[in-house]
């Protein structure tokens, strides 16, 4: 190597750049910089840009339908209008959903404060912290009158916090047996996992339309099930006379059966996707733990309660998170099924967000953006602490 | 343990297992199911499991209604395109991060994870501008071309989207080629370029083909980007050509379900000749993420 001929060109910041390249002996530090370029190049350009635009965005007050004022700086109006306003139309009922999950997760909550295992790592506590504090801020807020401000932010707001606390819950609750099952050596296990891959690999748009179709009131699969077996009989008596149909419940025309059914569609959809990130811890758990609690006399619910249940701990948090994330952003499926309606009960903070961007109010969508993004990116940066904390 | 206890166990376990598989596989059957019965049938009560006259009309209908093919093609060229660039660039990147004494390693790969929750519906506005066409600044009114109803409209997100877990999965895959091969190619005279084609390369083919395919898959399945960027209709993509025919037809469900059944066929492909390499690939970007 002609390392005088490098220390002549010091003008370079990597001295002899070109001719290390032609040879193709770079530094490390050089060929990072190259291959790393093309990804990093693409990322800020197609992710960071647009985050950093839409905060721009967010403080100015842009509307496409009234051109003539431009995009004048409001500074933080645009979220004083969505959160402090003076409009609320919500009935009590909803609030009293918010104040039962608030109250009923704060002695879980405590137990776990007192037993000083809300550290870093306790995703379950954190969990519950975080309910609590929804709860508390959407089951107690002043209510009719009060100051709460656009009552269809708050609206999505609140279905998205339900379908993230339904659909997460559900999706673990279907996700483990799932993942347990997957793991068992049995002829059927091919089958099973192309079951386990095929509503992983389902566009959320073709989940949304086909249990649309499985839900239709008179036609659909649902009813006639609910119908064969005789369940329909007993709904009927048990539920709102409004709720049914000539045939059933009619599913996605009324607001509460159409809360069920979304929830339903994204836990089918997701809780194979659970399964998969379960089914990599499992496989990763070391047999000879098993046999030794065997030789213990340890019995199949002590062994998976002792064993399995601790070692997927991390497993379980990395589905948790990535759950929660997609949960938040949910657009797709109730596009797909309802359109975010019945009127707009099902409309999400996604489909409030893609809503404004077709009214045109480019600089509140922003707003509504940015809160998107708050909220996700404070799960992510809670979610990279853990990781790095495990190591 | 005795025998029979175990025997009953297993039992127990195939049928739950086969409950889990009727549960996965049964929407997807009630669509090729529905896409084989005629209109009259559908609306019929009770409802009929089996087709009574199975048609293939349904399918006809799907391609004269709209221009299906061409929606079939548009996606396929998009998943493509973005599926090669994408591996392309997670490679190269993967390869640095798992290779190379960076100095700062670790908090490339924080910012990579950290570009995967953004949610897409933030970059909806700005980057439909930035498709648009910008002025470029300082360059005397030179701007960027309109990539709107492009192909280029959709890869390029489609590849940033997908960026970060290709990388990952790739990054944790380099890390388990040994790196002794590479060493003792560069001791035999290879330059480092030329072990990283002729050893690393072939090696890392497996982890390519995974990546390939998730980043595939979620290309195939995206739907606000390319509902929003590609409006015309001869550049619309399957998800959001399936859409279009909600509402086109008074009863649309018989030509709905045969429309999805052909959006799904190519994945079910990817899943049966796959689902190892998927289940691999998958777990690999969650766990080490």
């Amino acid at each position: 190597m002609d390392i005088s001929k490098d220390t002549r060109s010091t003008h370079r910041q990597y001295p002899g750049f070109w001719k290390r390249l032609r040879s193709g002996n770079l530094t490390d530090r050089q060929l990072g910089f190259l291959l790393l370029a093309p990804a990093l190049l693409t990322l800020a350009v197609v992710m960071l840009y647009p985050v950093l635009t839409v905060l721009w965005q967010s403080i100015h007050g842009e509307h496409l339908l009234r051109p003539w004022l431009g995009s004048p700086f409001i500074g933080l109006d645009n979220f004083r209008k969505m959160l402090w306003g003076r409009n609320m139309i919500w009935s009590p009922g909803h609030l009293l959903a918010w104040r039962i999950l608030a109250l009923a997760a704060l002695p879980p909550l405590w137990w776990f404060v007192r037993r000083g295992r809300i550290g870093r790592g306790s995703a379950v506590g954190w969990t519950l912290a975080i309910i609590v504090i929804f709860g508390i801020l959407m089951g107690f807020h002043p209510g009719e009158g009060g100051r709460w401000g656009d009552a269809r932010f708050w609206n999505s707001f609140s279905i998205t916090l339900v379908i993230i606390v339904i659909s997460v819950i559900g999706s673990f609750a279907m996700g483990l047996p799932l993942a347990l099952l997957a793991n068992v050596d049995s002829p059927l296990r091919w089958l099973g996992r192309v079951a386990l891959l095929l509503p992983w690999a389902m566009p959320r748009v073709f989940t949304g339309l086909m249990f649309a179709w499985l839900f239709q009131s008179d036609y659909g699969v649902v009813n006639d099930l609910l119908q064969r077996t005789g369940l329909n009989g007993l709904l009927g008596s048990l539920v709102d006379p409004q709720l049914l149909g000539s045939r059933g419940l009619l599913w996605l025309s009324r607001a509460q059966t159409a809360v069920l059914a979304v929830n339903i569609t994204i836990i089918w959809k997701t809780s194979s996707f659970v399964a998969l990130i379960l089914l990599a811890g499992l496989q990763s758990i070391d047999q000879s733990l098993y046999e030794a609690a065997r030789v213990d006399g340890a019995n199949a619910w002590q062994r998976f309660w002792c064993i399995t249940l601790p070692m997927l701990q991390p497993a379980v948090a990395v589905a948790l998170i990535f759950r929660t994330l997609t949960a938040i952003q949910t657009f797709d499926i109730p596009f797909a099924m309802t359109r975010g309606g019945p009127g707009r009960t099902l409309e999400t903070l996604g489909l409030y967000v893609y809503n404004t961007v077709t009214a045109s109010n480019i600089g509140y969508s922003a707003a509504l953006s940015v809160i998107l993004f708050a909220l996700s990116l404070a799960i992510t940066l809670f979610y990279l602490r853990w990781i790095y904390t495990d190591e | 343990m005795n025998s029979r206890a175990r025997r009953s166990a297993r039992v127990w376990l195939n049928l739950a297992l086969l409950v889990m598989i009727v549960g996965g596989i049964f929407p997807a059957v009630w669509l090729v199911l529905t896409s084989l019965k005629l209109d009259g049938e559908l609306v019929r009560q009770p409802i009929t499991y089996l087709p009574d006259k199975p048609t293939l009309r349904n399918y006809l209908e799907v391609f004269e209604a709209n221009p299906f093919a061409r929606f079939l093609l548009n996606s396929v060229v998009v998943s493509l395109s973005s599926t090669l660039i994408c591996v392309l660039f997670a490679s190269l990147a993967g390869y640095a991060l798992a290779r190379l004494r960076l100095p700062a390693r670790r908090t490339i790969m924080t910012s990579i994870v950290m570009t995967s929750m953004f949610p897409a519906l933030v970059l909806l506005v700005p980057l439909y501008r930035l498709f648009v066409g910008v002025e470029l600044p300082g360059l005397g009114g030179l701007a960027t071309p309109n990539l709107l109803n492009s192909y280029w409209a959709l890869i390029i997100p489609y590849v940033a989207l997908s960026l970060p877990i290709a990388t990952l999965i790739l990054t944790s895959f380099f890390q388990l080629i040994p790196k002794d091969l590479e060493a003792a190619a560069m001791v035999d005279g290879s330059s480092r370029t030329g072990a990283l084609f002729r050893i690393v390369a072939p090696l890392s083919a497996p982890g390519i083909v995974t990546a390939g395919i998730i980043v595939f898959v979620n290309s195939w399945n995206e739907f606000l980007l390319a509902f929003t960027f590609n409006t015309t209709m001869n550049m619309r993509t399957v998800p959001v050509g399936i859409i279009l025919y909600q509402g086109e037809f008074s009863f649309e469900w018989s030509i709905i379900s045969a429309a999805l059944t052909l959006g799904i066929v190519p994945l079910v492909v990817l899943i049966i000749f796959f689902q190892q390499r998927i289940i691999s690939g998958l777990t690999a970007g969650g766990v080490k993420g």
